[in-house]
């Protein structure tokens, strides 16, 4: 853990190199005043040599600059480096949260990311900018004061030593127990985040059956905890921080005692202690300062593991070893060989085989939850298969580049995600280098165009997160326009017209027709009009692939097939059930 | 045809790299609102102070207490004072370990629960406010001011206020001191003071900037971390990592340069301080030596610098703790904006809290535009008796879904009156007009936790045998049913592990158990197979039986079934009637029906 944080302080590790030896040198320039003024007292106020009046002023203030613009110098040159380090760190997580697989999305809260990425990571920030600087003057400071006074009277010096044993027990104590504790915060944090974050994400639902109050309970529950994983955090570190102020406070009492007899035995003389009256503030203020600094420490320390946790965590899609080179863009022909997939030890596909020539349409269909989506994310290798092999263009999918799998299998999803951008920035979100038109000529095929132009702002229409402001139709359309406009050589239509009216849906099938023999088309539907025309038709019944072929056949064999098609067919054959585009 | 123009404007805000707007001017007010919160710990903070002012006593005293050492017991070898000294020592060491103590526990006390009751409020207010609030603008910009902005508020709030109290009162200690000593150089010494000003002044207005530009650009960089995290599959599934990645780092490099500018400035305020502090101390030798002469004494001098470096010290915690104020008042002004922010849709004062509905409904001329849009239904009259089925049909975008947000007023019409059982709706309690109109939309967002908690949602006070039985109902049961740990089988926010259709199943069942007067089904069942939906059939239409319900479909017997078949276009109804009526007339649903008939 400590060796991937070097990673990131490594690049600047110059810098900070720099940055201490400044450190240092303000330290030192902090002498100068005190003993300036002291001259100051000695020759011009008692020793009435006015002409050194100006002189030692200009030295006092010209001193005072400098060691100000240094100070000023290392205070921004940690600054700069824990902005830089956040910010590679900030992206190093964000590249590597990019490429973590379905299934880790689907059993993390964004909320739980979203404190990773926010506040864990400002702890880091706060150690680099604050708490390493402060740790070394302070360190600086107190060797500096402990050499001092071992030149003036050693014996004295190991005396007042004596002390620190037990503000080193107190300190132990404090890491071990404070650091569980902000743990503890942490974890609290992040649920709370959480709580909140599903909240907004769920207002409508929440609005929908009144559970305003629920959720407050809810909220309360976890800010409470919130609040007294706090409060009890602070108990531990509000223990051990007094007491290590008192020990050290201690070596004044210590060094009166001390000195006064030492010089009551004429081992010391009275001007000696005098400058050890001095210099002890000197050497407390720093054993002061270390509780508070061990709990910052700690507190990033507790940070900065969940955040290695996150950078250990690996996907389980892997890139291939040997990847296959690129040979231009895929054909689309695609075959699976008894392919079996489960989650943990739930198996949802099983033995699917099957072979699909480019330029082929092929239509899905069986009842919720028969693996359908399962399928399709196997097709952009968003999942691998537990047992078996998906094929494309004869080659296993596990040994193409990630990438070329991905930009050569298009797939449009049952859950609508649009960002908050324009309409004409979410359409061109899979192409960025398209142009206005070729986005307008997509919207078109898509069935989208006509309700865009309507719009006010037309395609700088801005759209809310997940598409807030339009209809689940729309939505639809919206994300079929964007993937007909990167224009993979495969598409996959997870079942993307379920809300769009019948009569647009007419239009979209006419526009997926002419795409047949140009592009291999996975269409998931629950009309068997939506894919009565594929190459292909499997039917899918709990994870497993029951029929297969041309709708032609299948109506003529007894199964499941039939039955549906019978079923929608009844309602067509009978007026009164007719299916109505609403 | 007209525009049924949805919400342009008003989304304006909705995008991660749009800056939010704050107040050019610094708001005292913000500060004084966030002072009142310290209000039900007055006593605390009293305390606190108490004890600050007793811990700084304690850490005066040991310097007078050396020093007596030093020059009465030491040398007259006077033994027994030595000790006594030493014991007093140890004295004000132990009282300021436990004022410091005590301190610790008292000040964290009041910091959590200040923050604890201010993330209260603006949770509770969130959850009044309407949909609109959440559509306008991305849903990370709204979390940090939840949970970041108010936890950056506690320091200040505890330690940062409490030092600037005990920091007060020692500046008047050392002013006092310093007139006692000398009037004229204490004069002298204080005309530093109205330099500082002006520079503190010439400074605080650029500080101020950097710090809102600060944050605005920290919202911008959460609210693009968040958006691509929810959109991550959309990301992957077009290859596009990599430009989300270099969008995500210019987000991140803006935050970066803002933060660099305003710590830039901060940070220049403490070498002003101190410069101008040694400015001080030159002037008042420079007196003492040239103007003065030998007017005064040394001893006096000496003390005098000694008391003129101890003044500078709580001039630069004020000075830091305004520079922090600074820095929250960008946070406060946001978190009071959320907290302020009027909800439209608000109960009426006497608005009744209704036990039991008929279910009656009747829209009286409703007109209804989004916000600056083209209107969206005009003059819409009808109404419906009680246990009746609509079935509203229509082109999207027609208004169908406006029709039945009106109901629920999740939306206030612009004109005309909407009445359940003859009563407005603005005069039911919002709660209790939300409780008899049960939703199911599209949207089936499940909550993390298990699927029986989900359900549960509808009806919080349900047993486990009714869970079950609503999910029988919906045909939910089986699949249940059949995964590793049943109704036990945890979820998440986008579902974990279920299919579109099994989630709606899920919220089927959850509005089921809610068991509202009218029911409105919104394109709900459009995910599910139209064998499930066979099944579920079953269960809607024992469900709507004695119900009003209100149902947006494209495809479902239940239209065919309806008592009634509006269709609605240009927000208008066009036609009604029954489906065998509509489709002798052949008119708009004849038509609509035949190009889906094939």
């Amino acid at each position: 853990m400590y060796r991937w944080f070097w990673s990131f302080l490594h690049p600047y590790r110059f810098l900070m190199a720099g940055a201490l030896v400044l450190t240092v040198f303000t330290s030192a320039l902090g002498m100068v005043n005190p003993s300036l003024t002291g001259i100051l007292v000695d020759k011009v106020v008692l020793g009435r040599d006015f002409k050194l009046l100006w002189v030692l002023l200009g030295l006092l203030l010209g001193a005072t600059v400098i060691r100000m613009a240094l100070r000023y110098l290392f205070v921004m040159s940690f600054e700069h480096v824990s902005q830089r380090l956040v910010k590679n760190l900030r992206e190093h997580l964000f590249t590597r949260i990019q490429h973590l697989d379905f299934a880790y999305f689907d059993r993390t809260r964004t909320g739980d990311l979203m404190s990773l990425m926010t506040s864990d990571l400002d702890m880091c920030r706060h150690m680099i900018s604050w708490v390493t600087y402060q740790s070394f003057e302070n360190a600086l400071v107190f060797v500096f004061s402990v050499s001092v006074l071992f030149t003036i009277h050693a014996g004295l010096t190991a005396i007042l030593l004596l002390a620190t044993p037990f503000i080193g027990v107190s300190a132990y104590y404090l890491i071990k127990e404070v650091r569980p504790q902000f743990s503890l915060v942490r974890a609290q944090f992040s649920k709370l985040n959480s709580v909140v974050q599903e909240n907004i994400a769920g207002n409508r639902v929440v609005k929908a059956f009144v559970r305003e109050e629920e959720e407050l309970r809810k909220f309360r529950a976890e800010n409470d905890e919130y609040r007294n994983r706090n409060l009890e955090a602070s108990r531990v570190w509000g223990k051990y921080i007094p007491l290590i102020e008192g020990f050290s406070g201690l070596l004044m009492v210590i060094m009166v005692l001390g000195g006064g007899w030492l010089i009551l035995e004429h081992q010391m003389t009275v001007g000696s202690l005098v400058v050890f009256t001095g210099l002890v503030w000197a050497l407390t203020q720093p054993l002061r300062m270390s509780g508070w600094l061990i709990n910052d420490l700690q507190r990033f320390l507790a940070s900065l593991e969940r955040l290695f946790e996150l950078s250990r965590v690996e996907s389980s899609i892997l890139a291939p070893e040997h990847p296959r080179l690129g040979t231009g863009p895929t054909r689309g022909k695609f075959e699976f060989r008894g392919v079996d997939f489960a989650y943990g030890e739930q198996l949802v596909l099983q033995g699917i085989s099957f072979t699909v020539e480019s330029g082929q349409t092929v239509g899905i269909i069986g009842p919720t939850g028969s693996g359908k989506s399962t399928l399709m994310r196997l097709l952009a290798r968003f999942q691998d298969p537990t047992v078996g092999q998906v094929l494309l263009d004869g080659t296993d999918l596990r040994q193409w580049p990630v990438e070329e799998v991905r930009r050569s299998v298009g797939y449009a999803m049952q859950d609508v995600f649009l960002f908050s951008d324009t309409l004409e920035g979410n359409l061109v979100f899979g192409r960025p280098q398209a142009t206005v038109e070729q986005a307008i000529v997509a919207a078109k095929q898509a069935q989208a165009h006509e309700f865009i132009a309507k719009l006010e702002d037309g395609y700088d229409t801005i759209v809310g997160e997940r598409g807030i402001g339009l209809s689940g139709g729309q939505r639809q359309r919206v994300a079929l326009a964007r993937l007909l406009l990167a224009d993979p050589p495969v598409m996959v239509l997870d079942d993307t017209t379920s809300a769009v009216d019948l009569e647009t849906e007419e239009h979209l099938q006419q526009t997926m027709r002419h795409l047949h023999g140009q592009k291999t088309v996975f269409i998931v539907a629950h009309r068997i009009s939506t894919i009565a025309h594929a190459d292909l038709i499997l039917v899918l019944q709990e994870g497993r692939l029951t029929q297969s072929g041309r709708h032609e056949d299948l109506i003529q064999q007894p199964g499941w097939y039939r039955d549906v098609h019978f079923h929608q067919l009844g309602g067509e054959a009978d007026p009164q059930g007719a299916t109505v585009g609403a | 045809m007209e525009k049924p123009t949805r919400k342009g404007p008003l989304l304006a805000r909705n995008k991660f790299d749009v800056d939010e707007e704050l107040s050019e001017e610094f708001n005292i007010h913000a500060v004084r609102r966030i002072l009142a919160y310290l209000g039900p710990y007055r006593g605390m903070v009293s305390f606190a102070v108490v004890l600050m002012i007793v811990a700084s006593f304690m850490a005066l005293l040991p310097p007078w207490l050396i020093q007596q050492a030093l020059d009465v017991a030491l040398p007259k070898g006077d033994v027994g004072y030595l000790v006594e000294l030493s014991l007093a020592i140890l004295v004000t060491v132990v009282v300021g370990a436990g004022a410091l103590y005590f301190r610790i526990r008292v000040m964290n006390r009041i910091g959590q629960n200040v923050i604890h009751n201010l993330r209260g409020d603006i949770f509770a207010r969130l959850q009044e406010l309407p949909f609109s609030y959440f559509d306008s603008r991305p849903h990370g910009k709204i979390l940090i001011r939840v949970v970041n902005y108010v936890n950056s508020l506690s320091d200040l709030l505890s330690n940062g206020l409490i030092n600037l109290i005990a920091d007060l009162f020692s500046l008047v200690f050392i002013v006092g001191f310093m007139l006692v000593l000398d009037l004229r150089l204490t004069l002298i010494c204080l005309t530093v003071l109205p330099v500082l000003f002006a520079a503190i002044l010439l400074m605080q207005r650029r500080q101020r900037m950097a710090f809102q530009d600060l944050s605005r650009k920290q919202s911008n960089l959460n609210a693009y971390l968040h958006e691509s995290l929810s959109g991550i599959k959309i990301t992957q599934s077009f290859a596009r990592e990599a430009e989300t990645e270099s969008i995500f780092g210019r987000v991140g490099e803006a935050w970066r340069s803002s933060w660099m500018k305003a710590v830039g400035i901060m940070f220049a305020t403490w070498p002003v301080i101190e410069i101008l502090s040694v400015f001080g101390v030159c002037l008042v030798y420079v007196a003492v030596v040239d103007w003065f002469r030998d007017a005064i004494s040394v001893g006096v001098i000496v003390a005098f610098v000694g008391y003129i470096w101890r003044f500078w010290a709580p001039i630069n915690t004020i000075g830091q703790f305004y520079t922090s104020l600074v820095q929250s008042a960008a946070y406060l002004e946001r978190i009071f904006e959320t907290i302020d922010e009027p909800s439209a849709i608000v109960d009426a004062p006497g608005a009744l809290e209704v036990a039991k509905v008929r279910g009656e409904v009747e829209f009286r001329s409703v007109d209804f535009s989004y916000d600056t849009g083209a209107p969206v239904l005009r003059a819409l009259s009808f109404h419906v008796h009680p246990g009746q089925t609509i079935a509203l049909v229509g082109a999207t975008g027609a208004g169908k879904t406006t029709i039945v947000n009106l109901l629920s007023r999740f939306y206030s019409p612009s004109a005309g009156v909407l009445l359940l059982d003859g009563v407005p709706l603005d005069q039911f309690l919002l709660s209790s007009l939300r409780r008899h109109v049960g939703v199911m939309s599209q949207d089936n967002f499940l909550f993390s936790g298990t699927i029986a908690d989900n359900i549960r949602y509808g009806k919080l006070e349900a047993t486990d045998a009714e869970i079950e039985a609503a999910a029988r109902a919906i045909h939910a049961h089986d699949f249940i049913e059949k995964l590793p740990e049943g109704y036990n089988t945890p979820v998440s926010e986008r579902g974990l592990r279920l299919s579109m259709g099994q989630r709606q199943l899920i919220s089927f069942a959850r509005a089921l158990l809610a068991d509202p007067a009218i029911l409105i089904l919104d394109e709900a069942t459009s995910s599910v197979d139209t064998e499930t939906e066979r099944l579920v059939q079953r269960g809607l239409a024992h469900l709507l039986d004695g119900r009003t319900s209100f149902v947006i479909a494209h495809r479902l017997s239940t239209i065919q079934n309806a008592d009634r078949i509006f269709v609605i276009d240009e927000g208008k109804i066009v036609e009604e009637g029954k489906h065998r009526e509509l489709l002798a007339r052949g008119g708009a649903y004849s038509r609509l029906n035949g190009a889906g008939g094939r």
